[in-house]
């Protein structure tokens, strides 16, 4: 099986939010409340348990004007994903497209991938109890078809394909957009990064930060060792202290 | 200053008559092909826009000169042989009291440019509603017949048909068809009973007795001159201008149909509209009787969307209606057979022309719906001997045998199984193959324009249509729009020649009795001969370019409950626009209701410019107070630098802009935008202005001013 | 931590009808936003401020990650599981050097409370209670919850059959296997109380793995001073229960402070609630019962003070660091740190 990613490409974006509709449709994703955030045209805030698309809108003057820029975040599907080191149950997998999915009929709503995920991404369904975030729409890749929100896409700012060729368009693209005088536009791929690469790429222009994207993302198991370590020697102090007070008094 | 001759300001209309073409003897208007002659269009139009510079753009609009330079020499540089420009627009460019006369200024400058009837030229307006194109084709308008055709008034003009065909029909040009396509309409409408003798029924054809636009009859049902209404696909409560007059109207009916998907505004403002909410509209006290008919939506019926290409789409019904949901179709059609019963047991004459009309569509589904395709062929057309399908307009015939519902779709379906709206294999460059536009499946109008005169195209990249002198006929890449055997060099002679013929082989505006664009337009509109500015019916300046400050011919309506504010006027400072947002869809009704869009923009809100929020001291997501003449309502204020203040004839304007799709129904509920706006009428179209007035904002804790 | 609540901090609600003054209103926003998480009143940015207002860091000062979901039960059952954990390490030093049987005894007792407590709370606070058993489906060594989720199981186990075999009334014969099953106990039960130290150090959470090394020292100090502390409440106010409970009080004092010093707590420690929790936890649970200890080790009275506040003390650390791990999510530049390794 190919490994598939999306590589999405906000100066394509137009900020339509269909691919925010179109998931939610597909996945049956339940409302996630009428709250106003007063963050641009931005209602959704983040993502979430239901939110499994979100639609960032970024203002900012860019030489003087009013610039608007929008990017649809994902899952990143990391390569070494803390939320799937986490699963105690088993729930969440690995598929054979690469793609990090939680198994509904598995998780047991322990919580732990929540606090286990450098991007905020997965999330537990108060109501349900159990953990939700993007399949990568595991059930239309494995029926051949592509994910929800990348069909949907009216610009073809959400690419879905092999993660190599979206690599590799990727860099082309930000090659093009520098010669056409965009000379902000970056590549969002943390290869070098603890997670050592996501299944999402992002193209967008400015400082990643500006969308939420964390330029170095922690992958909570490259502190697995030194912890236990630590709980080792604390056993050990411990045993130690007490065996010291019961035969010194 | 300010208006053109032949004005009559008691009547607030202009005399066309001195603006008619100088005629030479023959009666033909003088031409100067070398552009010279003073008194000749082109220098005419030259002279009269020499006064529009870059500085006035500037002075007028608020914007940079440079900025409109740029756009201009981009705009001409992307015309030419070899390369066309096109000016899309929609009600950003219409919804104003000058409207009209905005998309003349863009014919004017396609037309000078070389932008008209060419690949990647033109003017195209981006219509809004699904099949809206289709509800001017055959109209859901009061004065109009299916395929343009103007619709009777009550007058001498229309006494006869033969005296309403005279009055439209006209000498050279398309319009000489005049006849065939009324006499079709009405042998379509009337079937059998419509005989050479009794003019082919045109007596019983309802007449117009007065002003039945929109807002002419919202202002009749206002003043209680109207019994009952049907409302079906519309949401005026919300969606109309003057909003809360147009409810406190629906308040004075006796009885009100509304037919929706969804229980919207306008079926419940007898209980819960913002007046009733606010104590002053009791529903003790209204007596309308309202009756809400659930409607089926387009996935749950046959049909046709004809969009603002005039491409004819078919769609077939995915799924049955729920419940008590029934399409248009059956609706109208059940309620035409109720009709026509009664009136076969009513013999008076005024029944004479309901008992003649053809009504009787095969039906199908568990509902009974009317076979769609049935209207469909009616619609195209067909021999009343046999009743064969006409393959097109140009089949149809004034003598009664043919019948066509409607003209310019004639053609659609040419016979049995080939429903031609159905084709979903486009090939070549302009798409044919998918669906059917009308007329004859022509994809560019006036395409005639993409040859040169003597027939070639102008350019290899840009050919569509040519000349093919060895068949001696109009050949290319779309459906020639000009007569198929009409050689380039072709000159009428001088004596003339009726219909067609009359126009020449260079001369691609055959809707135009001269096949020629006209740049100066000397009948047909209500405004002056040429395009003029204007300031919006409110405005925060007087006009910086002449005397005459707002479009002397559109109509404020005014009156107690449509006031007006003064331009400029103290107590509204700012200027108001109001807008779409992606999430919703109009008047809400279809979005409004929907978690998935609601959730997306759950509340209404203002976008200001932070100089505007700093100078009124409002925090970007408070609530505010916009008002205006008209009412006053409440939402957040969105701050942001997208919103800029602009400044015109050297003053500061404030904008505040913000989306009409809320009301107190639905998933997420707002105030109504439209409460704000103003009835107003551009004189032509007669469309309100929606982004143009004066309004104020200010913080919620300020007291109302 | 997080309740039922929805959406994203930062967001306006739908009325608000007075515009206070303006500065004073954004410190009342701020002092809000750092308490609860959210702010549920209008207006957050400066008047006529542009988009993005004043942007501190990130997409609107959105939080990049988030905040633990946990309910109340988890801390509880952190501080309940530590309790019995090194409950059973006591017991099991106690019986055998045989220095004191009888608080060995009654330590083996205090396990079997803990053992039987925790996994109710542990259970009540999943998503999806009835699926406990999923835990079991799986062994993953790099997931901390699955290796704390096996020894809860084991160590439950253990502990009852180490309070059995500890029962006066068994056979010796029995003794070789009391003698194994104590050893087995007491290190399943260092290992229960010092995983959940790992758990957070290993998450996202910016405070918790910034910590990652201190919390599991941190966690057992305080475990052991909890648990010596209630063996010490059945009557056992022995010298060596003394020294036991001086020595957790010094590491927790220790590797608090060092927490405090080195950790990036500053952030979390303007939040209220965790500043309270965590002074609680330190002073109520560690620096009270050193002194009274160190000073009045005599006074039965003194001793009791010092044993009740620090299985308070022990309680309110777990609550404490689990609300500074939400609190810390609220603050993006954390992660949104490029200097991050
Ligand atoms: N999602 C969504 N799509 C829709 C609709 C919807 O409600 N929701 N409605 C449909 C319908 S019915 C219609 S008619 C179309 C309308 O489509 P649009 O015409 O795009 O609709 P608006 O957003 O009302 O207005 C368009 C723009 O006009 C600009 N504008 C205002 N005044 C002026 C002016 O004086 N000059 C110029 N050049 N621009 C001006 C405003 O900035 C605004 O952005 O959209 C259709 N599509
Ligand atoms: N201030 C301001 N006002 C405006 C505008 C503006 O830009 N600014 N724009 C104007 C424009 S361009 C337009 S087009 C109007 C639109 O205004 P309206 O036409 O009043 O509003 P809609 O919400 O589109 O109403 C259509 C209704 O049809 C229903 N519907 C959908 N499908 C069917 C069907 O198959 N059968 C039936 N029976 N019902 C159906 C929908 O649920 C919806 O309630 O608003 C105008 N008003
Ligand atoms: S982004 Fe978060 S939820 Fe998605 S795979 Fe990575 S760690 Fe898991
Ligand atoms: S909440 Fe579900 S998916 Fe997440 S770690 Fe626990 S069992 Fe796995
Ligand atoms: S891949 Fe599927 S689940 Fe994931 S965001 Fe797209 S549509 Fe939603
Ligand atoms: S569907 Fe495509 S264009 Fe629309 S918001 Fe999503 S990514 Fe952007
Ligand atoms: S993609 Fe479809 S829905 Fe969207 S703007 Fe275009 S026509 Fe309208
Ligand atoms: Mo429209």
């Amino acid at each position: 099986m190919p490994t598939t990613a999306f590589l999405t490409d906000s100066t394509l974006c137009i900020g339509c939010k269909a691919c925010e509709v179109a998931c939610k449709e597909w996945n049956d994703v339940p409302g996630d409340g009428y709250a106003f955030t007063g963050f641009s045209y931005d209602n959704t805030g983040a993502l979430g348990h239901s939110t499994y698309r979100h639609v960032k809108f970024v203002e900012r003057l860019r030489d003087g004007a009013p610039a608007w820029d929008f990017s649809s975040d994902v899952c990143k599907h990391c390569e070494r994903a803390g939320c799937l080191d986490a699963c105690p149950t088993g729930s969440i997998i690995r598929t054979e497209f690469g793609g990090v999915f939680v198994q509904p009929d598995v998780c047991n709503g322990c919580g732990y991938c929540v606090v286990s995920c450098p991007f905020g991404v997965v999330d537990r369904r108060p109501d349900d109890g159990r953990a939700f975030k993007c399949t990568f729409c595991y059930d239309r890749q494995k029926a051949g078809l592509t994910p929800a929100c990348a069909k949907v896409c009216p610009t073809e700012s959400i690419q879905f394909g092999e993660i190599e060729d979206l690599r590799a368009r990727g860099a082309a693209r930000v090659e093009t957009l520098r010669a056409r005088g965009v000379a902000d536009a970056v590549l969002y791929d943390p290869r070098d990064s603890e997670v050592g690469g996501t299944h999402a790429l992002f193209l967008v222009r400015g400082d990643v930060r500006e969308y939420n994207l964390p330029p170095a993302p922690r992958l909570p198991g490259t502190r697995l060792r030194e912890a236990w370590r630590s709980a080792g020697l604390a056993g050990i102090l411990a045993l130690a202290a007490t065996l010291v007070a019961f035969l010194a008094t | 200053g300010g208006v053109f001759s032949g004005w009559d300001e008691a009547t607030r209309t202009y005399d066309t008559a001195s603006w008619q073409y100088d005629r030479d003897e023959t009666g033909r208007p003088r031409r100067d092909p070398s552009l010279e002659d003073p008194r000749c269009i082109f220098q005419q139009v030259r002279r009269h826009f020499a006064r529009y510079t870059p500085e006035l753009v500037e002075r007028v609009c608020g914007m940079p000169r440079a900025a409109f330079e740029e756009i201009a020499d981009r705009f001409t540089a992307a015309s030419g042989r070899d390369r066309t420009g096109a000016i899309c627009y929609a009600v950003g460019l219409t919804q104003h009291s000058t409207g009209v006369q905005v998309i003349r200024t863009a014919a004017i400058l396609q037309l000078l440019l070389g932008n008209i009837g060419r690949p990647g030229g033109g003017i195209l307006a981006l219509r809004g509603h699904a099949s809206i194109q289709g509800s001017t084709d055959i109209p859901t308008l009061y004065d109009l017949l299916p395929g343009y055709l103007p619709m009777p008034a009550f007058g001498p003009d229309t006494a006869t048909l033969y005296r309403y065909i005279a009055s439209h029909r006209t000498a050279t040009g398309w319009w000489t068809h005049f006849d065939q396509y009324i006499v079709s309409l009405l042998r379509a409408w009337y079937g059998e009973a419509a005989t050479a003798a009794n003019d082919f029924g045109f007596g019983w054809m309802p007449r117009i007795s007065g002003d039945h636009s929109h807002q002419g009859y919202w202002l009749d049902m206002a003043d209680g001159r109207l019994d009952g209404l049907f409302v079906m696909g519309q949401n005026p409560a919300v969606g109309a201008p003057n909003a809360a007059l147009e409810r406190r109207a629906l308040a004075q009916l006796k009885w009100l149909v509304v037919r929706d998907l969804v229980e919207i505004e306008t079926a419940t403002f007898w209980r819960d509209a913002p007046e009733v909410t606010a104590g002053t509209m009791r529903p003790e006290g209204i007596g309308t009787e309202v009756f809400f008919l659930p409607a089926a939506g387009h996935a749950e019926k046959d049909g046709c969307f004809t969009n603002t290409q005039r491409l004819l789409q078919w769609h077939e019904k995915a799924v049955d209606p729920p419940g008590d949901c029934r399409s248009e179709g059956w609706f109208v059609y059940q309620l035409g057979r109720r009709l026509k019963d009664r009136a076969s047991r009513d013999p008076r004459p005024h029944n004479d022309g309901l008992r003649a009309l053809t009504w009787d569509y095969p039906s199908r589904g568990p509902h009974g719906d009317p076979d769609m395709e049935a209207v469909l062929a009616e619609i195209n057309g067909f021999r009343t001997a046999d009743g064969t399908r006409v393959d097109g307009f140009t089949d149809l015939a004034a003598d009664g045998s043919t019948a066509c519902g409607c003209w310019i779709y004639s053609g659609v379906f040419p016979s049995d199984g080939r429903n031609r709206a159905r084709d979903r294999a486009a090939s070549g460059p302009s798409g044919q193959g998918w669906g059917w536009a009308w007329p004859a499946d022509r994809r560019i109008l006036y395409n005639r324009a993409s040859a040169a005169p003597d027939g070639t195209p102008w350019s290899e990249r840009k050919k569509l249509v040519w000349w093919d002198a060895g068949r001696h006929e109009w050949t290319g890449l779309d459906t020639p729009d000009f007569p198929r055997r009409t050689a380039p060099g072709f000159v009428p002679p001088p004596e003339g020649l009726p219909g067609d013929p009359a126009i020449r082989g260079d001369a691609p505006f055959i809707m135009h009795d001269d096949g020629l664009g006209w740049l100066w337009v000397p009948k047909g509109l209500k405004d002056g001969p040429l395009p003029a500015h204007y300031e919006p019916l409110e405005s925060p300046v007087t006009n910086p370019v002449h005397p005459r400050q707002t479009n002397p011919v559109a109509s404020r309506l005014e009156r107690p409950d449509n006031p007006w504010a003064s331009s400029p006027d103290p107590r509204f400072p700012h200027v108001l626009t109001t807008y779409r947002l992606t999430e919703h869809h109009t008047a809400g009704g279809m979005s409004r209701t929907l978690s998935r869009l609601a959730e997306l923009q759950p509340a209404l809100f203002c976008e200001i410019s932070p100089e505007l929020a700093r100078e009124q001291r409002i925090a970007h997501g408070a609530r505010v107070r916009i008002a205006t003449a008209r009412g006053r309502i409440e939402a957040h204020a969105l701050v942001t630098p997208r919103i800029r203040p602009v400044v015109v004839d050297g003053r500061m304007i404030h904008q505040v802009a913000m989306p009409w799709h809320f009301g107190h129904a639905g998933l997420v509920a707002g105030d109504v935008a439209n409460d704000l706006i103003a009835m107003s009428e551009e004189p032509n179209v007669r469309i309100m202005e929606t982004k143009a007035l004066l309004c104020r904002v200010e913080p919620l804790g300020r007291r109302p001013a | 931590m997080r309740g039922e609540e929805k959406k994203t901090p930062g967001v306006f609600s739908q009325k608000v009808d007075t515009i206070p003054d303006r500065e004073a209103r954004l410190d009342a926003i701020r002092d809000e936003a750092r308490a609860r998480g959210e702010v549920a009143a209008e207006g957050m940015a400066i008047a006529g401020g542009p988009l993005p207002p004043d942007a501190p860091v990130g997409y609107y000062g959105q939080p990049v990650l988030k905040a633990p979901v946990w309910t109340w039960e988890i801390p509880l059952y952190f501080a309940v599981g530590g309790i019995a954990g090194m409950a059973a390490a006591i017991a099991a030093v106690a019986s055998l050097t045989g220095a004191d049987p009888a608080l060995a005894g009654d330590a083996r007792l205090v396990a079997l409370g803990g053992a039987i407590v925790s996994p109710l709370l542990l259970i009540s606070d999943l998503g999806r209670p009835s699926r406990f058993l999923n835990m079991l489906r799986v062994f993953k060594s790099q997931s901390p919850m699955s290796v704390g989720a096996w020894t809860l199981v084991l160590f439950s186990s253990a502990a009852a059959a180490a309070w059995l075999l500890g029962l006066p009334q068994t056979p010796p014969g029995w003794t070789p296997l009391r003698v194994v099953v104590d050893v087995v106990a007491a290190v399943l039960g260092l290992t229960l109380a010092t995983y959940t130290g790992v758990l957070l150090g290993v998450s996202a959470v910016p405070v918790w793995t910034a910590n990652a090394r201190r919390l599991p020292l941190l966690f057992a100090a305080s475990s052991l001073g909890a648990a010596i502390s209630a063996v010490e409440l059945f009557g056992h106010f022995t010298p060596a229960a003394n020294v036991i409970g001086i020595a957790a009080a010094a590491g927790e004092v220790l590797f608090s402070g060092l927490a405090h010093r080195d950790g990036g707590l500053a952030g979390v420690m303007r939040d209220r609630r965790t500043r309270l929790l965590l002074l609680a936890a330190d002073v109520v649970g560690a620096a009270i019962p050193l002194v009274l200890r160190l000073f009045a080790a005599d006074l039965v009275a003194a001793r009791t003070v010092a044993a009740a506040a620090t299985i308070a003390g022990t309680v309110c650390l777990r609550y404490g660091w689990i609300a500074a791990g939400g609190v810390s999510t609220t603050d993006p530049s954390a992660a949104l740190d490029p200097a991050a390794k």
